[in-house]
């Protein structure tokens, strides 16, 4: 049953490495975008700040995209059918497509991180091995945040609308751009149930003031309970067919 | 492994099932004896393509029961079929290779050398060993439908459920189809095919006519076809003669 889980990662990731394209895309386009923050905030002590919570957000952005995407091309193809016929259990699909997105998401992460240190020149005092670890958490939210929320798209242009109701609220709300302190009460009760507030104090706690992954401990239960709870909603409402 | 103690491979006793207040089947039985292949004919919309996702296990029984080789459909069982979907249903960006030996990975072929001996087999039984490192997604329709024949039957399924698998094929790999399928029954393999077209019907061992989620004639070809009462028949007239007697029955 296990080894279902790791046919199923392999395939995942070797559907990404043949779409050249695709593959291009998931490094270039995110340091296009630090690139654009690294232009549009002059001031390091603002690019210090926004840094470490934009790392947080790509990792969202693109591993749910990239997984709802692709687990809604899986129904739409008609091959979620064929698994759902064979041996393999719908946690081995979650659970395969998140190993499967892994090696990518946290490439991706790496590439950033090196990029905002060296060429950006943010102020940095954490681990890079932390960072990484505090980053499989967060991406682990994500992917399962996209394959549950694929279950309610038929099709690409549906996907794509969850993008303004779960990402972008995400960025204004958890103190990506400013501080969750300065907004209304009732907006930062609202952040506290939104996962990308802990993935950016986390984040931030990390790279700008030296913590380790002891310090940020709340964060990281609250972010793997939030992976937790989106991967058993996601095997079961995973759909079989279009 | 599930033993095969019974001549009947597909038993589908009383199956209901509709789409909200659509009967896509309705009250539907159907003995399929072991080791032949069995067309499942009727026009779209008749319920056919329901009727093969019921036996798959894709979509549960409202009411009624399905049983393979005499066990109920369960997570055991799925090791016993092996399903061609109407859609190709491949991972286009993948080779024809990479796509076998996926699907004959989750089927429990772990075994690389096996595993390898029995993808090349496959390929070179639907006759796509030039075509092998392409991926999908660079292949023709007609080829295709060939690797999602090919990933049905990787695993050596006993049973063979193709939901209208020579729709688009040209005549000559239609009939290329048709042979295997044969050689497929020599070796014990029951295939169920569903088809709106009567020329895959005569290539059937035995057929069932359905129309609106019921059966209304079931039997080997020449039977159902001397049931019209003219020596002359074809399988069309005899489609349209039952379609007219249920007309009648049901006033």
């Amino acid at each position: 049953m296990a080894s279902n889980t790791l046919h199923i990662a392999g395939r995942v990731a070797k559907q990404i490495i043949r779409d050249r394209r695709t593959l291009g895309m998931i490094i270039v386009v995110p340091l296009v975008v630090m690139t654009l923050i690294g232009l549009s905030f002059p001031d390091q002590g603002v690019l210090d700040y926004i840094a470490p919570a934009m790392l947080a957000t790509l990792a969202l952005f693109f591993s749910f995209l990239l997984t709802g995407i692709s687990f809604l091309r899986e129904r739409s193809q008609g091959t979620m059918e064929r698994l759902m016929v064979s041996p393999v259990v719908r946690m081995n699909i979650v659970i395969g497509y998140l190993l499967g997105f892994f090696i990518f998401a946290l490439t991706q992460t790496l590439i950033i991180v090196l990029f905002t240190i060296y060429v950006l020149g943010i102020n940095f005092y954490g681990d890079l091995w932390q960072i990484l670890v505090f980053q499989v958490i967060v991406i682990t939210g994500a992917v399962t945040l996209g394959i549950f929320t694929s279950t309610f798209a038929r099709n690409e242009f549906q996907m794509v609308q969850f993008i303004p109701l779960i990402i972008i609220p995400q960025i204004f709300l958890c103190g990506v751009i400013w501080p969750v302190e300065q907004m209304p009460d009732y907006l930062q009760w609202l952040s506290v149930v939104l996962p990308l507030t802990y993935a950016v104090d986390g984040l931030r706690d990390i790279m700008l003031y030296g913590a380790n992954l002891y310090d940020v401990w709340l964060e990281l239960v609250i972010l793997a309970g939030f992976a937790v709870l989106t991967s058993v909603l996601a095997s079961l409402t995973l759909r079989k067919g279009a | 492994m599930i033993n095969c103690p019974t001549e009947i491979a597909i038993e589908v006793k009383n199956v209901s099932y509709n789409f909200n207040k659509i009967k896509a089947v309705d009250g539907l039985s159907l003995d399929i004896p072991a080791g032949i292949s069995f067309g499942l004919l009727g026009p779209n919309g008749a319920g056919k393509t329901t009727l093969i996702r019921l036996i798959v296990g894709l979509l549960k029984p409202k009411s009624g029961n399905i049983s393979l080789l005499g066990h109920s459909i369960s997570r055991k069982t799925s090791h016993l079929i092996g399903y061609m979907p109407q859609l190709h249903s491949l991972y286009l960006e993948l080779s024809v290779m990479d796509n076998l030996n996926f699907f004959a990975s989750i089927y429990g072929l772990n075994n690389s050398k096996k595993r390898n001996q029995r993808v090349e087999e496959v390929i070179k039984l639907v006759d796509l060993w030039e075509r092998r490192k392409d991926p999908v997604q660079n292949l023709s329709g007609g080829m295709r439908q060939r690797v999602s024949l090919a990933c049905a039957i990787v695993h050596n399924p006993p049973l063979l459920l193709l939901d209208e698998p020579t729709v688009g094929l040209d005549p000559e790999l239609r009939v290329t189809f048709w042979k295997y399928f044969a050689s497929l029954n020599e070796q014990g393999t029951t295939i169920i095919i569903s088809s709106h077209t009567m020329d895959d019907a005569a290539h059937c061992n035995q057929l069932a006519f359905i129309r609106q989620g019921k059966v209304i004639a079931q039997g080997i070809p020449l039977e159902i076809k001397q049931a019209t009462g003219k020596t002359d028949s074809t399988l069309e007239d005899a489609f349209l003669y039952f379609i007219h007697r249920e007309d009648k029955i049901d006033g």
